[in-house]
C-alpha cells in the first residue's frame, strides 16, 4: 500500500475523473437537487455514505462469494441488490432524523439506488483493484477509499452547482431558461471546462 | 409588471463612471494586442477579429430585439467579448469559426443567463472551449509568425508537450510575439501596454493577475523539470495564453470574486489548475479551462469570503 | 377510457420523463448519439417499463415495505434480462450498438422511479398505461435529442449524410453537447408553453 496510490485515487476521483462532470454518472440527482446548498449537501452526504459502504460490501462479496464460486458474471445484479438494501436503510434513517428533508428528496432518495455513480464506483473498484480474479495488495483499502473519494467528487460538483444556482436566483434570468434549462446549460459548460483534465495518465 | 429592484452581484460601481465607460476603456486596452496580432500574422488575423466582433454585436442585438429588451450594443460589452473570442483563435481558422464562436459566447455564455452582470462563466472562454470541443482540428492549427504565407507551425507549449527542444525560440521572441499562437496572446509587450492602461485607470487590481502569474511561475519552477526547483518558469509565464488570460479574462468583474481575499484565492486556483494541466495533462495549454473552472467556484468563494456584516456573528 | 388515455398522454407530454421529471439522464446522454440507437433503447426501455410496472402493481400488496426497493430491482432485472436475450436473438446488431446500456436499463432511473412513485400505489390497469406513456415519452425524447445530436455531430440522420461540406461539431457526440441540447430544448418548450398561456 503506498501513499502515492492513495493520493492518486483522491485526485483522480475528485477532480480529474470527477464522477459527475467527467464520467457523467449520477446526473439525475445532480440536476434535480442542486438548486439549494443545504439539500445538495444532504444529498451528497447520503450518496457518499452509500458509495463508501457499498464499496466495502461489494468488495467483500466479490472477493469471498463471487470469485470462489466462479460466478463473477453475476456481479452487476448482486452489486445492485447490495446497493438497494443499503439505500433502503439510509431511507429509513433519514425519514426518522429529518422528515422534512425526506419529503424534500422525494423520489430522488430511493433513486440513489440506481444512481449510476454508486454502481459505477463498485464496478470501477473491481476493475481497478482485481487482476485476473485476484485482489491486488491493499485492494480492500483502495476500494473503500475510492468509495469515499467518489462521494467527495460528487459533493464537489453538487456544491459548485448549488453555489451557482443560488446566485442565479438573485438574477433576472430569462423566463424560458429558469431552473432546469439553465441548470443543464451550466452542467454543459462545467463539463466542457472539465475537458481540460483530459489525457491525464491514469 | 416592471422589473423589480434587482440585487445583482457585480459590477457594483460607485464611481462617477458608468459601466459602458469602463468597457470602452477596456476595449482600448485590448487594441495593442490585436494590432500586434495583425502585424505578426497578417490579414487573416484582421479578418478573424472583424468577424468575431461583428458576429458578437449582431447576436446581442438580435437577441435583445427578439426579447423586446433594450439594445445595449453601445455599452461595449459585446464588443469586448467578440474581441476576446477572436484573440483566442488561431489566425488561419475558417471564416465561420469566429462567427459561430461569438454567437455561442453571446447567446449561451451571456444572454441565456440574463445578460450583462449575470453570467457565471467568462463568455469569450465559453465560446472558445465550445469551439475547441467541436472543431479541434481547426482550433489547434497554428502558423508561423511574420510569415504571411501561412506556414503551419506548432506553438512553443505544444513543442514542450511533445518533448521537443525549443532551442530556436528566445525569451525575447516570446515577449515580442515572434511565435506561433492565438492572435491576441502572442505579444506580451502589447498585452502589458494595454493592461497598464487599465491599471492606471484603476479598472483592474493587481490581485488576480499577480497571484495567477506568480502561482504558475512558482509551480512550474518547482515541478516543471525532471528535478525539483529547476523548471523554466520564465518560459511558462511568457508562453501560451497566460498573460492574455490573467490580465483580461480572469479579471472580468462579473465572473470573479468580489473581495480581495477571494480574488487571491481565485488567482491561486487558476494558477494551480493551469500549471497542472500544462505539466501533466493531455493539452499543451490550460488557461481557458482553469479560468472557467474557477468561474464556477466563484459563487462559493464569494460566499465564504464575504466581509462580516456588522451585528451578525 | 378517457382517464386511461390521460394516464398515457401524461407520460408523453405533461410528465415526460426526460424533459419534465429529469430522469434517466445517464443512458440518454450516452445513447442519444444516433437516431437508430435512440429508437432501439426507447423500445427496450418501454418494454421493461411495461413489464415491471404491471408486475409490481400486481404484487404491491404482498411486498413488505422495508424491503420493497430490493424486490422491485429483482422484478426489473428479470425483465431486463428477458429484453437482453430477446435482443441478442432477434436483433444482434442493435444489441451490439447499445452495448452495455441494455443491462444498464436496470439502473435507469425512470424504471425504478415509476415503480416506486406509481406502480406501487396504483391499479394494474393504470400502471400499465403509465408505463406505456412513460416509455413512449422517453422514446420520443430520445429520438428528438439524437436527431439533433446526430445531425450536428456527424452530419447524418439515420446514417444518411444530408448536407455536403458540412463540418460536424464533435462536441455533439460528447455528453457536454447532449446536456446543451437538452437545456436548449427545454428552454424552447418553455417558450412554447409561455406563448400559449
Amino acid at each position: 500500500m503506498s501513499l502515492a496510490q492513495f493520493l492518486t485515487i483522491f485526485i483522480s476521483a475528485v477532480f480529474i475523473y470527477n464522477v459527475i462532470l467527467s464520467r457523467f454518472l449520477g446526473l439525475c440527482s445532480f440536476v434535480a437537487i442542486s438548486k439549494e446548498t443545504k439539500p445538495a449537501l444532504a444529498m451528497s452526504l447520503s450518496v457518499m455514505f452509500v458509495t463508501t459502504m457499498s464499496s466495502i460490501i461489494t468488495w467483500l462479496i466479490y472477493r469471498f462469494l463471487l470469485i470462489p464460486f466462479g460466478i463473477t458474471y453475476l456481479r452487476t445484479i448482486s452489486f445492485i441488490l447490495v446497493i438497494a438494501t443499503f439505500v433502503q436503510f439510509v431511507e429509513m434513517v433519514i425519514r426518522k432524523v429529518s422528515p422534512s428533508m425526506y419529503r424534500f428528496f422525494g423520489i430522488y432518495l430511493p433513486l440513489i439506488t440506481v444512481n449510476c455513480a454508486v454502481l459505477g464506483v463498485a464496478v470501477l473498484n473491481v476493475d481497478m483493484f482485481f487482476v485476473k480474479d485476484k485482489a491486488v495488495a491493499g485492494s480492500f483499502f483502495y476500494s473503500a477509499f475510492q468509495g469515499i473519494c467518489v462521494g467527495l467528487g460528487y459533493t464537489l460538483a453538487m456544491l459548485l452547482m448549488s453555489g451557482i444556482r443560488e446566485r442565479l436566483e438573485l438574477c433576472n434570468v430569462p423566463k424560458c431558461f429558469k431552473d432546469f434549462p439553465l441548470a443543464f446549460i451550466i452542467a454543459s459548460i462545467m463539463s466542457l471546462s472539465f475537458l481540460g483534465f483530459g489525457g491525464f495518465p491514469r | 409588471m416592471k422589473e423589480k429592484l434587482i440585487v445583482s452581484f457585480s459590477p457594483h460601481l460607485h464611481k462617477k463612471e458608468s459601466t459602458s465607460r469602463i468597457m470602452w476603456i477596456v476595449a482600448l486596452g485590448l487594441i495593442p494586442a490585436g494590432g500586434a496580432g495583425v502585424f505578426i500574422f497578417g490579414y487573416s488575423a484582421l479578418r478573424v477579429i472583424l468577424l468575431g466582433v461583428i458576429s458578437a454585436l449582431l447576436t446581442e442585438a438580435a437577441i435583445q430585439l427578439l426579447a423586446k429588451k433594450k439594445v445595449t450594443l453601445l455599452d461595449g460589452s459585446a464588443l469586448i467579448t467578440g474581441l476576446l473570442l477572436a484573440y483566442n483563435l488561431p489566425p488561419e481558422v475558417p471564416f465561420w469559426i469566429p462567427i459561430v464562436g461569438s454567437f455561442f459566447s453571446i447567446a449561451i455564455g451571456k444572454q441565456a443567463f440574463g445578460g450583462l452582470g449575470q453570467n457565471i462563466f467568462n463568455p469569450a472562454l465559453t465560446g472558445r472551449v465550445f469551439l475547441m470541443a467541436s472543431w479541434p482540428k481547426y482550433m489547434t492549427t497554428f502558423t508561423s509568425p511574420l510569415n504571411y504565407d501561412a506556414v503551419t507551425s506548432a506553438t512553443p507549449l505544444a513543442f514542450l508537450k511533445e518533448g521537443r527542444a525549443l532551442g530556436h525560440i528566445s525569451y525575447l521572441d516570446l515577449f515580442l510575439g515572434k511565435r506561433a499562437g492565438c492572435i491576441g496572446e502572442v505579444c506580451i509587450l502589447a498585452l502589458l501596454l494595454g493592461a497598464a492602461i487599465l491599471f492606471i485607470k484603476g479598472y483592474i487590481s493587481w490581485h488576480i493577475p499577480l497571484t495567477y502569474i506568480a502561482t504558475v511561475g512558482l509551480f512550474t519552477y518547482i515541478f516543471g523539470a525532471n528535478g525539483l526547483f529547476s523548471g523554466d518558469w520564465l518560459f511558462h509565464i511568457l508562453s501560451g495564453g497566460l498573460c492574455l488570460g490573467a490580465f483580461f479574462m480572469a479579471t472580468d468583474y462579473v465572473t470573479s470574486p468580489l473581495t480581495r481575499k477571494g480574488q487571491v484565492i481565485f488567482g491561486v486556483g487558476c494558477g494551480l489548475l493551469t500549471a497542472v494541466i500544462r505539466l501533466w495533462g493531455g493539452y499543451p495549454e490550460g488557461v481557458s479551462y482553469a479560468i472557467l473552472m474557477m468561474n464556477a467556484a466563484t459563487p462559493l468563494i464569494d460566499r465564504f469570503t464575504k466581509s462580516r456584516v456588522y451585528g451578525r456573528a | 377510457m378517457k382517464k386511461l388515455f390521460s394516464e398515457f398522454i401524461k407520460g408523453v407530454i405533461g410528465e415526460n420523463p426526460t424533459f419534465v421529471l429529469v430522469l434517466g439522464l445517464c443512458p440518454t446522454l450516452a445513447v442519444s448519439v444516433s437516431v437508430i440507437n435512440g429508437i432501439g433503447m426507447g423500445f427496450a426501455a418501454t418494454f421493461v417499463l411495461l413489464g415491471s410496472n404491471v408486475i409490481i402493481s400486481m404484487i404491491k400488496n404482498f411486498v413488505p415495505e422495508r424491503i420493497r426497493i430490493p424486490c422491485y430491482i429483482v422484478v426489473i432485472a428479470t425483465f431486463v434480462t428477458i429484453t437482453e436475450l430477446f435482443m441478442k436473438a432477434y436483433s444482434p446488431a442493435l444489441n451490439r450498438a447499445l452495448g452495455i446500456y441494455v443491462p444498464l436499463i436496470v439502473v435507469n432511473c425512470i424504471v425504478l422511479g415509476r415503480s416506486e412513485a406509481y406502480a406501487s400505489k396504483q391499479t394494474v390497469r393504470d400502471s400499465l398505461f403509465d408505463g406505456l406513456g412513460m416509455g413512449v415519452g422517453f422514446t420520443l425524447a430520445l429520438i428528438l435529442i439524437s436527431a439533433i445530436r446526430e445531425f450536428l455531430g456527424s452530419g447524418t440522420i439515420m446514417g444518411e449524410r444530408l448536407i455536403k461540406g458540412f463540418e460536424p461539431a464533435f462536441v455533439m457526440g460528447m455528453p457536454s453537447g447532449a446536456l446543451l441540447v437538452i437545456g436548449l430544448l427545454l428552454a424552447f418548450f418553455n417558450l412554447l408553453k409561455g406563448r400559449r398561456a
